[in-house]
């Protein structure tokens, strides 16, 4: 099976403090195929980072599997790139060392690393900003940073972890309408944990909405609606608002 | 006419190296004021002129420039092998639990043993010698150096280490390109305590083991009741420690920590 398979993925943490077990995910299965887009959209504490830890190979899962292109996932690996909230960026790096990184770490030679790395920060929209120190860029730039060192990677999966929650509302527009071209004209397979109903709406071809701790998939909502995805036109687009309102109910009957 | 020499005088006042000066100025105007009007004995209490007049003897008889030589390589040599077993100690102890419960209470209990307290054994096993010095400094300096080195590999966030373990680097590299750039503010204020310690228990034992040395030439000065040579040896000593500081440790925080931006600039 190509692409992503997650199959009954559960994860209970035993609290310390107070003696018990808790689950934090809960027979989760999913299934994203190479070059989709997918959103998981849950209330906070409802263990979507979670899920996208286990599929980082950051925290291992107590019950289920996971698989990507067959191989099965035992730890962090480049097939698997992460965009986080808080950039993660390295401050002592600039911006080109940055991007470079993951290519030099898999012994691509210097010429080429530094060509394919410039590729992408001119896709990402920083050409000029190569020698700069992320401590010089504002957070919307930093973040382009954090996508743009992720695809230079060439992962199987791209793993984007609230990553505009930390930006202002104007600037995390521009991200997202940003994101949907680069998806579009790269085909990057992505899966994205947000609380954001719409920016979830947005941005992915699925949305799949998680119930509250533990999370369990509640329901996959398919999203139609035309691409490229611009902010003024899909706001007008039939079927945005009668979407949103959807999966929003969805999220707050959950959440109840 | 006035602002014509006004100005490049102001601008003279303004440079920074300059401006660095200043207190010392006016800290010199007020000793030389106090010896002037004869408060204390001259003897006692010798001027700002009677200690250059010292100065410019005892480099004359170069004394003061080899017991300075003394004093610096010790102390470099200290420092050195200080650092060079205490930071990776400490990012043993730092990274790996298992070093920590074993080296932790060891470290602990031989940190109690001041490095003043070593002398009398050492003195015995080693006797006045460059070894009993060297392991003096090395002794004192190293705690600082574990200490903040174990501190600073902690305080990379997490977020930092699995975004390179998703790059695909290997522990080895993670060490390397992630875990001591993201400790070296730690480990920087580290080599400045350990130093620091490390200076003031080279004179001490400069002063106890007794060769060569500022400590010495301080020391010995009491049996001529030299009270210029102290007063020499302590501004030596001064003058010594900043200009370590700003022609070592600042540039390398400016280089480093302070271009990265993981702390802010000193205006």
């Amino acid at each position: 099976m190509e692409g992503l398979v997650i199959r009954d993925l559960s994860k209970i943490y035993y609290d310390i403090y107070t003696g018990q077990h808790v689950a934090a995910v809960e027979e989760v299965s999913l299934e994203i195929g190479n070059g989709e887009f997918v959103a998981i959209l849950g209330p906070s504490g409802c263990g979507k980072t979670t899920l996208l830890n286990m599929v980082a190979g950051f925290i291992p899962p107590t019950r289920g599997e996971i698989l990507l292109n067959g191989r099965r996932i035992q730890g962090p690996g480049p097939d698997r790139g992460v965009v986080f909230q808080s950039f993660a960026l390295f401050p002592w790096k600039t911006v080109l060392d940055n991007v470079v990184f993951g290519l030099k770490m898999r012994g691509v030679p210097k010429e080429e690393r530094d060509r394919i790395a410039r590729e992408y920060i001119a896709l990402v929209g920083l050409e000029g900003f190569e020698n700069r120190y992320p401590h010089e860029l504002s957070g919307g730039m930093q973040q382009r940073v954090g996508v743009a060192r992720v695809l230079a990677n060439k992962p199987d999966l791209m793993l984007m972890d609230e990553p505009f929650a930390s930006v202002d509302a104007q600037t995390r527009m521009t991200l997202q309408e940003e994101l949907t071209r680069i998806w579009g004209a790269r085909q990057p397979t992505i899966l994205f944990v947000t609380h954001d109903v719409e920016e979830a709406v947005f941005l992915a071809n699925r949305v799949v909405v998680l119930t509250p701790r533990p999370g369990r998939v509640r329901e996959t909502v398919p999203v139609d609606l035309p691409r490229p995805r611009i902010w003024q036109h899909l706001i007008e687009a039939p079927g945005y608002k009668g979407l949103v309102a959807r999966v929003l109910g969805l999220v707050r009957t959950a959440g109840a | 006419m006035r602002r014509r020499i006004l100005l490049p005088l102001r601008s003279f006042f303004m440079q920074p190296a300059v401006q660095g000066l200043g207190p010392f100025v006016l800290l010199v105007i007020v000793w030389a004021l106090v010896v002037e009007l004869e408060v204390y004995p001259r003897a006692f209490f010798p001027g700002p002129l009677d200690v250059l007049r010292a100065f410019g003897s005892l480099v004359y008889k170069g004394i003061l420039p080899t017991y300075l030589q003394d004093s610096v390589t010790r102390l470099a040599v200290g420092a050195g092998v200080g650092m060079l077993v205490g930071v990776p100690l400490g990012l043993l102890i730092g990274l790996h639990p298992a070093s920590y419960r074993f080296f932790w209470p060891l470290i602990i209990f031989f940190q109690a043993i001041g490095d003043i307290a070593w002398l009398p054994i050492l003195l015995i096993w080693f006797g006045f010698t460059l070894t009993t010095m060297t392991f003096v400094i090395v002794y004192t300096v190293i705690f600082p150096m574990i200490f903040n080195a174990a501190l600073g590999v902690r305080t990379v966030p997490v977020e930092m280490i699995r975004a390179a373990q998703s790059l695909g680097a290997s522990p080895w590299r993670i060490l390397v390109e992630v875990l001591i750039p993201g400790a070296l503010p730690n480990i920087i204020t580290g080599l400045r305590n350990g130093l620091g310690y490390g200076w003031r228990a080279l004179i001490a034992a400069e002063i106890i083991v007794g060769t060569s040395g500022i400590g010495f030439m301080m020391f010995d000065a009491r049996r001529s009741g030299s009270v210029v040579e102290m007063i020499l040896g302590m501004i030596v000593l001064g003058i010594l420690w900043y200009v370590v500081d700003a022609g070592v440790l600042r540039p390398a925080e400016r280089a480093t920590i302070e271009r990265w931006g993981l702390v802010r600039q000193v205006p």
